[in-house]
């Protein structure tokens, strides 16, 4: 299916957002409603470390966490709950062993909806495997191993559908370690876009086939990378004003999941989806203050402004003096989502998501572009050329640079090397062409010299 | 939509960066400890730079003038870099200007390997892998390119690397320390096997840990293990081996921080 690009943002303006509401509800797993005026907690957890020697203690590890999670949310009296499972290497590569844990997590949420009427989906997101210990092979012979981990799982309980694709990435980790932004435009707006397309069209299909959810990407591999390399405010591995402008070249590329049939709800960890709702209407999941079990950011609160679901990212399965750990930051998220449904079935919703926005919005540039009033301006950057991943991508780019300088000339705080990184990010934007063939060919004539693990072929060149 | 007031703002942030920043620019402070020698400073500051023309350039001009190509490499390259890491340490310059300048001496120290017939000396070797099962490898990357720059010789294995293998590169080089990275908490579980091999053929070195799901009561689990919670701790820890501590116990005394 080829992709239906888009020209036009989903909301008239951004005031018009909130979070447990989205244009474009999506039903799915036992009873759930996403984004139809509610938000709904969306735990994900990690097996321990031993888990993984077989298959057998892996389905066993993966029993007890469902079962501690939905016990939990029962007594704790919640509504409605979502298990995401990322899988660990061997489920993905191993199909069967990918559909035998949905399908035992999926067998004990039907007896918790069965008993107490809790509303629960189960998403899956399979590991991106298509590599080998040299170089990605995203078209190569994995790409059908890959393709059956998700009819799999869809057929044994997966309700929605999820991976955290990896094309662009051999560019990026060169690209990002270096300043260099024409290398991650390419390598996350162009070439992840163009992988993307690939990828979604079929795992979309495979949803229509099985009568599931496909749900969408991130772009974990990449903008995520920056963010994580960039860390807190004293650490000096990544300017943030370049960790911001990965973020924002991230949401076209996200994107692409829903112009080839996605419908949500956007995993957690993209922080794009802000723009992406703005653009597509879609639900998304977050994470943010409720995912330090994972990693720490700098945008805790205000990232939870206009998500559906709300996430912890992924915590390690094992004991705490509150229970499991899956329990404990369950009931967290739930706690949270208890608050946001409370605001919006009370007509509060838009202070209190102004609230959660302005209490990060001067924290790092990070959070000021996302905060959702600039988010939907870069949203409306990429729907302008909206048929041309180069340049839709570098729109996006060129404003996140100019939200930046204006919050800059206001309370937005920079240090002065992320003023300077980002005035050089600038200038290199500027000098890029606008013509979408020649900035593929310099490109592919640069990274194939430079990077030893680029292969063109990967994205049908 | 709501908004703060500047003195509202002060109660809720603090940017400790913007506060706490250097008086001085990368580039002023660089000039202060740059070596003073004519014709090693222009190779030194290339270096700072990142511009690997001018670094070959500068080597050029010091081979004609006299100087010996691999005594370039500890007294022009290995100064040059020296500045480098010494600013990122002191937090004024930031990871992708030290990955740049790495390039840049690696190219020259290529140079000087191709000017002449005798060997360089490396400070010691590191082996350095991603865990079996892990295809993330930008934590690896960045410690490769920081044990390069800091003199150190990196045997690579790349990224999902099987246990064994990590054996057969111990046995065949003689390593100061073992390196493993990975993210995930399933693929870890592979640096216990690599611990428990080294052991049972008898090589007690360090064997530093890290990445993304790593941590340190984990690695503090098996006897070799050795947690760095940053990429920039691995010089570091081997810079404490050869400076006479091998001792794991006394490495996690000195790196541990938890």
């Amino acid at each position: 299916m080829a992709a239906k690009r888009y020209t036009s943002m989903a909301y008239a303006s951004a005031d018009e957002m909130t979070f447990g509401v989205s244009k474009y509800p999506v039903k799915a797993g036992l009873d759930l409603e996403i984004g139809a005026g509610y938000t709904i907690p969306e735990i994900n957890y990690a097996p321990r470390p031993e888990a993984g020697s077989s298959k057998e203690k892996l389905v066993k590890e993966y029993e007890r966490i469902t079962t501690d999670i939905m016990s939990r949310m029962v007594q704790v009296g919640f509504p409605a709950v979502i298990l995401e499972t990322e899988h660990v290497q061997q489920m993905s590569n191993n199909p069967s062993w990918g559909a035998e844990v949905a399908h035992a997590q999926k067998t004990i949420m039907e007896e918790f909806h069965d008993e107490y009427g809790i509303k629960c989906a189960l998403r899956h997101t399979i590991g991106d495997i298509r590599e080998n210990r040299d170089f990605l092979q995203l078209r190569g012979d994995k790409y059908s191993v890959f393709l059956e981990a998700f009819e799999e799982c869809a057929k044994a309980g997966a309700d929605l559908l999820s991976v955290e694709s990896m094309g662009g990435k051999e560019v990026f980790d060169y690209a990002v370690l270096r300043n260099d932004i024409a290398g991650m435009l390419y390598a996350i707006g162009c070439l992840g876009s163009i992988d993307m397309e690939l990828i979604w069209s079929d795992i979309s299909a495979i949803a229509k086939k099985t009568g599931t959810v496909s749900a969408g990407d991130t772009d974990c591999a990449q903008a995520n990378t920056a963010m994580f390399i960039g860390g807190g405010l004293l650490d000096k591995n990544l300017a943030h004003t370049l960790a911001i402008l990965a973020r924002a070249i991230s949401a076209p590329r996200s994107l692409v999941a829903y112009e080839s049939g996605a419908v949500g709800p956007g995993k957690d960890c993209g922080y794009e989806n802000v723009v992406v709702k703005a653009i597509t209407g879609m639900p998304m999941t977050q994470e943010g203050k409720t995912s330090t079990c994972a990693h720490s950011d700098v945008m805790g609160n205000l990232i939870m402004q206009c998500c559906d679901c709300w996430s912890n990212e992924s915590v390690e399965y094992h004991g705490e003096f509150g229970g499991t750990t899956v329990q404990c930051w369950s009931e967290s998220l739930a706690y949270d989502c208890a608050l946001m449904n409370t605001a919006l079935e009370t007509k509060n919703e838009k202070i209190l998501r102004d609230l959660l926005m302005l209490s990060d919005r001067y924290r790092d540039p990070q959070a000021y572009v996302l905060a959702y009033d600039n988010a939907y301006r870069v949203g409306q950057a990429i729907v302008k050329d909206g048929d041309n991943i180069y340049l839709r991508a570098k729109n996006a780019a060129v404003e996140c640079c100019n939200i930046v300088e204006e919050g800059a000339a206001g309370k937005l705080e920079l240090s002065r090397f992320e003023a300077k990184a980002l005035a050089d990010a600038k200038a290199s934007l500027e000098a890029l062409p606008d013509d979408m063939d020649k900035f593929m060919d310099d490109c592919l004539t640069k990274y194939k010299s430079e990077v030893k693990v680029f292969l063109p072929e990967n994205y049908g060149f | 939509m709501l908004d703060f007031t500047e003195a509202s703002l002060k109660k809720i942030l603090t940017r400790y960066n913007v506060a706490l920043e250097k008086a001085m620019t990368p580039e002023e402070a660089a000039e202060e400890i740059y070596p003073k020698d004519e014709l090693i400073y222009p190779i030194a500051k290339a270096i700072f730079e990142g511009e690997e023309d001018d670094v070959i350039e500068g080597l050029q001009a010091a081979i004609d003038a006299g100087k010996d190509p691999i005594a370039l490499i500890d007294d022009a390259l290995m100064v040059g870099m020296g500045v480098v890491t010494r600013l990122y340490d002191e937090g004024i310059i930031f990871l992708p200007n030290v990955m740049m300048s790495a390039d840049a001496m690696l190219e020259g120290i290529e140079f000087c390997k191709e000017n002449s017939e005798t060997a360089p000396v490396t400070k010691g070797t590191v082996v350095c892998h991603v865990a079996e099962g892990d295809v993330h490898d930008i934590g690896k990357n960045i410690v490769t390119a920081l044990l390069r720059a800091n003199g150190y010789n990196v045997v690579d294995l790349g990224r999902d690397v099987p246990v064994d293998e990590v054996l057969k590169a111990v046995a065949e080089n003689n390593p100061i320390m073992v390196t493993g990275t990975a993210l995930m908490t399933t693929t870890m579980y592979a640096f216990k096997e690599v611990n428990d091999k080294l052991l049972e053929k008898g090589y007690k070195i360090p064997f530093a840990c890290g990445g993304g799901a790593v941590n340190q009561d984990f690695v503090s689990q098996f006897a070799l293990g050795v947690y760095g919670e940053e990429a920039a701790d691995a010089p570091k820890i081997a810079d404490a081996i050869i400076a006479g501590t091998k001792d794991v116990a006394t490495l996690r005394d000195k790196f541990h921080k938890h």
